[in-house]
């Protein structure tokens, strides 16, 4: 391993962790403004990770060492996935592991974990988050799958780093391919990432349990990683979209001004983003948890789409 | 010398299970010694098939000869020796685990025929991947047919495993007939029962090819010819399930990949009527796995959800190499043979732990199961081994075969042909499908077993299984892990170098993730734990009902996939008063038809009785009828003998 | 001036957010949305002519932007809305013959068939002439999905708004491949023919289905 993937690793990684809180406060503070309150200040987020961190956790009696375990391997899995989604800079080799399959593979990984853990406690909402969670995530499977195929087809590789690098180095402003790719994958990111009008994040009813459902037995330091780890989980999707259409910005190597300047950027980036994701969510209703699979159904239309001009390219 | 690795090697397993036959009535420690022996035996072929793998060495020997052109003779190259590979470490595990298995039942002279039949078993399928030429092919093919069906019999005094069992047969000789049409039509054309690349006529190669296909299929279990499966698995013991759904299956895939990749000459549309098939098995398997609720069938329908992969594998290594696509053509070759081995350890670690599992509660229904963790926490972390390394988490086994196939589908801009690359889209967005519902069944199944409150009396009473039922899967489970961990060194010793990432550094980064969050959390956050109740509604202690079970959590799969599942509902309601309103009582059913039961197996068995009953009537049990009989058979041998020549 | 392949990209990427409209009028079941489909959709197509008039500047493109700006994207479906008012259907539940996620799969399927027929019939303009190519599958791909939504849905207004799509598929067609002066007038000819329709469901109350139009004709006939 050389010094310059090891340094990748930490500053990604460590830039991950730390700016997706952000993101997440700025989408409920837009989310808020958009319904006429005043919402949290965009600080929040960080204040809760910090009381949560210092509470004490509770677990149920009828739970097991997956209830234990599943914090911990969810945020290491997606500290993992943050390696193949460089948010600043693009390490030189990075062992292969910037594979497309690889970083939706590990998401699968967490969500597994979720999922069992929702199911540990015998309770029966966390069972209905859990295999709500799978239902979805199954089906929005092919549609991730063939949006990255179709990325695999127009850069000719699977290495996100070299997607990005590619894309950080085109001419013209906005392929349109990569503008049509991005409407499913922005899909994927909501379906992912449980918003709107999938699933609603702000929310304990029964009608729209299911990621919360899946963490209602954690608190904590427990509830603290898991909320980190939905955070960081969508600051990467994010990335994949924003290195995708608008890469401007990006380091290609590694170099002090480069990345902070980068960094700088991609704060900007995420935050408009994000902010858009609040004005999403806002303009809709949430959907009839069995229509979702039609939406997820148009989503899978786009993708195809795109795959098929690109074959018939 | 090492090829006396593989004569010891067979030597011991035959003594194995030789022994027990002859001393039928022998007790427990003779038993012990005879799955010894096949452990030892096991190991030996192990040792012997690596070394041919790593060394691409080839062997071959002439063993006996029965008349000139029938005899037995073998010849090993990489492609068996990976097979030995797979078979070995499955009956290794098998063995540790049956010698505490088996003793469940208490009848000793039972115990023996089963050990004594597992031997053969494991034998002839070593026999058959190891064949030089179709004659000692499909004997030992049969071998294996007949001594699998004799313990799927096992418990024959139960209704349901002898219809079980006799619909294993049909099948599996439906199998060998379509298997004996291929190899006579080979026979024929080359003149020779060798299984290599004689002279072919091409006219016959498309029919030879349909029937070996046919034939392999049916044994290996690619729908629509599953349908045993799902059967012969729950009616058997577990460590035979293990056997046959771990390897005796992918000794049929062996088949269709020795007959085509070295004798046939593959066309393109072979390639895509694999892929098809493939596909279309790996997609319902495990969308029929979601509804099971008995945990040996939902491992059986896993078992043709993971065939269907290798099969899409198999069918993408022929598409790509008749396109010259050497690389993609070697990548998706080695996912299927990848997912081949992986397959056989996960899926027999599933079925051995699902083995104590039942043998510790005496039930199958995973409805009535749960909060196995607690009860069974060993047992419970080796079934999670394999139902992550199953749903392919990194980095697991599972991952690296299901990873390979992704990559070689995701480059198929390759080809040349557009309506190729379309099929190919189409296979991948299924197999992600698959990929994906597979995670789920497998939550589903870890989930509702151990997870939670038990949901009946035999479950809470439910202990731990014995040390030997723990060692063999133990055994199982750690090489999924080295599997994974390892895949890429393994590979670039075999001389293969795909571009995937490098599992063992993708590993350390993820260990090394884990111990610094782990430590981070660890000073940062505070320590304290209480230990509450679960949230129950108010409810204080609520029994296991109360939580998500195996219904609920498919239901909503179930809901979205309802045309695939052909479900019919009846309602039966009656009322007060004639208008319909004033409901009186009523009854609603949903029924799952089986499709290819009910559409494809039916018809044609009803097909079958009509004639048999035609047939029935013309045998009266006169002699002097018989005789007449033979004398038109005569007639006309004679005049078509005429007529022919 | 753009370069000319970016031109035939943003017209593809065009094309395929038209067959997303369409897919959307195939499955939505509430009328606003499918109207609001139905107006982003003849708004693409006028993007799409206004592209290739970038590309090969003639006006007969231009006025068929201009024409289809006027009544597709305004007069259209603002006097569905008005109709909507009036009638007081919000939406469109039921489905024959199709579920709306199964009809979507079919859309994928209806694409890919007509690529591959198309393939064998015009498979020399596709080396000439890749964006007409492309352009007339996308078109017939588009009036095939107006007729799944004619037949498999039961309100008289979204088997209107089906006609609809099916036109516009016509007019994509046509801006790719016939010549371009015959289409302005089938244009007028159709849009003329849509009013029409509108105009009698406003006057004749035909509001819900067609089966209950006629019992409904067959009323009045009896009080006659």
């Amino acid at each position: 391993m050389n010094l310059s993937f090891i340094a990748y690793c930490f500053i990604n990684i460590i830039f991950a962790a730390l700016v997706s809180p952000f993101f997440m406060g700025i989408v409920k503070k837009v989310k808020a403004l958009a319904q006429g309150r005043m919402g949290p200040p965009l600080m929040q987020q960080y204040y809760n990770l910090l009381k949560l961190f210092r509470k004490e956790a509770l677990y149920s009696t009828d739970s097991s060492w997956v209830t234990r375990v599943a914090p911990y391997v969810n945020i290491t899995v997606i500290a993992t996935a943050a390696l193949c989604v460089p948010l600043v800079f693009i390490p030189e080799a990075a062992y292969g592991i910037s594979n497309v399959i690889v970083f939706l593979y590990l998401l699968a990984t967490a969500r597994f974990f979720m999922a069992l853990s929702g199911l540990d406690a015998g309770s029966a909402f966390g069972g209905m988050g859990s295999s709500r969670e799978m239902s979805i995530s199954s089906v929005i499977e092919p549609v991730t799958i063939v949006v990255f195929a179709a990325l695999a087809f127009i850069f000719n590789t699977l290495n996100l780093h070299e997607m990005f690098r590619e894309s950080a180095g085109q001419v013209h402003l906005f392929d349109p391919s990569l503008v049509l790719i991005s409407i499913p994958l922005f899909i994927v990111l909501i379906v992912e990432t449980a918003r709107i009008p999938v699933d609603n994040p702000e929310t304990h009813l029964e009608l729209t349990m299911i990621h919360e459902a899946m963490m209602i037995e954690y608190s904590g330091r427990d509830l603290a990683l898991m909320d980190l780890s939905h955070a960081m989980k969508q600051t990467l999707l994010m990335a994949v979209l924003i290195n995708i259409i608008f890469p401007w910005g990006i380091a290609t190597e590694m170099g002090v001004a480069g990345i902070i300047s980068a960094a700088a950027g991609f704060l900007l980036k995420g935050a408009a983003l994000s902010a858009f994701i609040g004005l999403f969510e806002s303009s809709l209703a949430k959907m009839r948890f069995f229509l979702v699979p039609n939406l997820i159904m148009i989503a899978f239309f786009l993708s195809a789409l795109a795959i098929l001009l690109e074959v018939f390219r | 010398m090492l090829t006396v690795l593989f004569y010891i090697g067979l030597l011991l397993l035959f003594f194995g299970a030789v022994a027990p036959a002859i001393f039928f009535r022998g007790g427990k420690n003779q038993r012990r010694l005879s799955l010894a022996l096949m452990a030892i035996s096991a190991s030996l072929l192990f040792v012997f098939a690596s070394d041919v793998i790593y060394e691409n060495q080839e062997v071959s020997m002439t063993v006996y000869r029965i008349l000139p052109s029938f005899y037995f003779s073998f010849f090993i190259d990489r492609l068996s020796a990976f097979f030995i590979l797979t078979i070995s470490v499955v009956s290794f595990g098998v063995a540790i685990y049956s010698t505490q298995y088996i003793e469940y039942h208490k009848n000793d002279i039972r115990n023996n025929i089963l050990v004594f039949l597992m031997g053969l078993f494991i034998l002839s399928m070593l026999l058959v991947v190891s064949s030089a030429n179709t004659f000692s092919f499909l004997f030992f093919w049969e071998t294996m047919s007949l001594t699998s069906f004799l313990l799927v019999m096992f418990a024959y005094e139960n209704e349901e495993t002898r219809k079980a069992g006799i619909f294993y047969f049909i099948m599996t000789q439906l199998s060998g007939v379509f298997l004996f049409t291929g190899f006579f039509m080979l026979y024929l054309s080359s003149g020779s029962f060798d299984i290599s690349a004689a002279s072919i006529d091409p006219a016959i190669m498309a029919p030879v090819f349909l029937c070996l296909f046919l034939g392999f299929s049916i044994k290996a279990g690619v729908v629509p010819f599953h349908k045993w499966l799902p059967y012969a698995h729950p009616a058997s013991p577990s460590n035979i399930s293990a056997l046959m759904s771990g390897v005796m299956i992918k000794v049929a895939v062996y088949g269709l990949m020795r007959f085509v990749i070295f004798v046939l000459e593959p066309q393109l549309w072979w390639g895509v009527l694999i892929l098809v098939a493939g596909t279309l098995s790996a997609i319902l398997g495990i969308i029929y796995a979601m509804k099971e609720h008995d945990i040996k069938r939902l491992l059986a329908f896993s078992s043709i959800e993971n065939i269907g992969i290798i099969m899409i594998g198999f069918g993408l290594y022929i598409i790509f190499s008749l396109n010259n696509l050497e690389d993609l053509a070697m990548l998706s070759l080695l996912g299927a043979l990848f997912h081949t081995l992986n397959h056989a350890i996960f899926k027999s670690l599933l079925f051995l732990t699902a083995g104590s599992v039942v043998n510790a509660t005496g039930i199958r229904n995973i409805e009535y199961m749960g909060g196995l963790i607690h009860r069974m926490p060993k047992t419970a972390l080796l079934f999670f081994i394999g139902a992550a390394s199953i749903s392919a988490l990194p980095p697991l086994n599972g991952f690296v075969g299901e990873l390979l196939i992704f990559q070689s589908m995701m480059q198929s801009h390759y080809l040349t042909d557009t309506l190729m690359q379309v099929l190919v889209i189409i296979c991948l967005a299924v197999f992600a499908l698959t990929s994906a519902l597979a995670a789920a069944c497998f939550v589903k199944a870890f989930g509702t077993v151990f997870l939670a409150l038990p949901r009946s009396q035999k479950v809470e009473k439910a202990n731990e299984v014995g040390m030997h039922m723990l060692l063999g899967p133990s055994v199982l489970a750690a090489s999924c892990i080295f599997l994974g961990l390892s895949a890429t060194w393994l590979f670039s010793k075999a001389g293969y170098y795909p571009q995937i990432p490098d599992m063992g550094v993708l590993g350390a980064i993820m260990a090394a993730a884990f111990l610094a969050i782990f430590g981070i959390v660890w000073v940062v956050s505070s320590h304290r734990t209480r230990d509450v109740e679960t949230w129950r509604c108010g409810i204080r202690r609520g029994d296991g009902w109360f939580e998500y079970t195996a219904t609920g959590f498919s239901q909503p799969i179930m809901n979205i996939f309802r045309s695939v599942y052909r479900t019919r509902e009846d309602y039966r309601r009656t009322f007060f008063d004639r208008s319909s309103v004033i409901f009186r009582d009523g009854r609603a059913e949903i029924h799952l038809l089986n499709f290819f039961e009910v559409y494809i197996y039916l018809p044609i068995a009803g097909f079958i009785s009509r004639v048999a009953m035609v047939m029935y009537r013309l045998h009266n049990g006169k002699l002097d009828t018989y005789l007449y009989y033979t004398f038109i058979t005569i007639i006309i041998l004679l005049v078509s003998m005429r007529w022919l020549a | 001036m753009m370069a000319a392949g970016l031109i035939d990209g943003w017209v593809e990427a065009l094309l395929a957010l038209v067959l997303v409209t369409g897919a959307f009028i195939v499955s939505r079941r509430d009328l606003h949305s499918l109207v609001f489909a139905y107006t982003i959709q003849s708004l693409f197509l006028v993007f799409i002519a206004l592209l290739l008039y970038l590309a090969h500047p003639s006006e007969v493109l231009l006025s068929i932007a201009l024409l289809t700006l006027s009544s597709k994207v305004l007069l259209i479906p603002y006097t569905i809305k008005r109709i909507q008012k009036q009638i007081k259907i919000s939406r469109d539940v039921e489905f024959h013959y199709i579920s709306p996620t199964g009809s979507l799969f079919v859309t994928i399927l209806l694409f890919l068939f007509v690529y591959y027929s198309f393939s064998g019939v015009i498979g020399g303009l596709f080396t000439a002439d890749k964006i007409s190519y492309t352009g007339a599958v996308f078109g017939v791909s588009l009036m095939l999905m107006g007729m799944l939504v004619t037949f498999s849905r039961k309100k008289v207004i979204t088997k209107i708004i089906g006609y609809l799509t099916m036109e516009n598929g016509v007019l994509l067609f046509g801006l790719f491949l016939t010549e371009l002066p015959l289409i302005i007038e089938v244009l007028i000819i159709i849009d003329l023919i849509i009013m029409v329709l509108l105009v009698t469901i406003l006057a004749a109350g035909m509001d819900s289905t067609m089966e209950e139009f006629h019992n409904r004709l067959h009323i009045f006939r009896r009080e006659d």
